[in-house]
């Protein structure tokens, strides 16, 4: 039997790998808009693989399933947003 | 079917061999119980966040230069912990299925060791960080580190109690192939918990 590309073996490797590179981008400049939606995108790869492959929720509920993958859709957008405007969101939140 | 590593092989010449099926489509696994406290731990997490984005906004220098002074390599390697944790949970249930009983229960081993590694590496960091003159009053940024992952560091702690309560059921024969709800639900738990960590590792040690 050969490794077929959905294997969670190929998976838990590219997560691996990731991670890594991630921690690489941690020693660069990563307030670099470019390599923050780079980060934030791998946030919304590891946590769909997670949430599809390992909780085995490819199949599941439609509900369950789509409310968990908004929480990798939500989450990194949020950090993109962060880094892109924080001024104009420092305005819209202050309390006076 | 899923190719997969057996690194428990009986033949220990097969390397790559076939795999459980994965549920049927429309099933979801463990019971809505936990789905329940997953949503309501998500929720939690996502309210911690949240504060993180706005507490960052309001003060970016602060938060520009506390990740450079955490330790990347103690935050990487939990990283890679609990990611290879979450696969050897997939691969416990997937041998289950397959009614591997004794090869699920040393998957689930694993699992419980990399809890262990990712405790003692949280416990060292702390140590660390200290030595650096960094604790919870510091700034903000670290209020806000210590809060989130103190807060993570305990679900690690009771879920590797779980992790363990898994293994005990599975060696008393309490779940088989066609009943693993229990290992399932745990399993769920578990990977909510690797969820937590995958956002926190970037906003904590890797945007500046």
């Amino acid at each position: 039997m050969s490794l077929q590309p959905r294997g969670i073996d190929l998976i838990w490797l590219l997560l691996m790998l990731i991670t890594l590179a991630s921690s690489l981008l941690a020693e660069s400049d990563t307030s670099n808009l470019f390599l923050v939606m780079v980060i934030a995108a791998s946030v919304t790869f590891k946590g769909r693989m997670v949430i599809d492959r390992f909780m085995e929720l490819e199949n599941a509920n439609p509900l369950i399933r789509s409310w968990m993958n908004a929480y990798f859709y939500v989450i990194p957008v949020l950090i993109v947003m962060v880094h892109a405007f924080p001024g104009q969101l420092a305005q819209w939140t202050r309390l006076n | 079917m899923i190719g997969a590593i057996s690194l428990f092989s009986a033949t220990g010449s097969r390397v790559w061999r076939d795999l459980a099926p994965d549920p049927v489509a429309g099933r979801t696994p463990g019971n809505m119980a936990i789905w329940v406290a997953i949503f309501s731990e998500m929720s939690e997490f996502a309210i911690m966040f949240i504060v993180y984005f706005l507490a960052k906004v309001h003060f970016p220098d602060t938060f520009s230069d506390g990740p450079v002074r955490l330790n990347t390599l103690a935050g990487t390697i939990n990283t890679l912990t609990l990611l290879s944790s979450s696969y050897f949970v997939a691969k416990s249930v997937k041998s289950v299925r397959m009614n591997r009983i004794t090869t699920a229960t040393r998957w689930l081993w694993l699992a419980v060791a990399a809890g262990g590694v990712y405790l003692l590496v949280k416990y060292w960091e702390y140590q660390w960080n200290i030595a650096q003159g960094i604790g919870i009053d510091t700034d903000l940024f670290f209020t806000i580190y210590y809060y989130l992952t103190f807060n993570h560091f305990l679900h690690v702690g009771w879920a590797s109690g779980a992790l363990l309560w898994g293994i005990w059921r599975l060696k008393s024969g309490h779940y088989r192939q066609d009943d693993h709800e229990g290992l399932e639900t745990i399993a769920s738990y578990w990977h909510m918990i690797d969820l937590a960590w995958i956002v926190m590792f970037p906003l904590l040690y890797v945007l500046h």
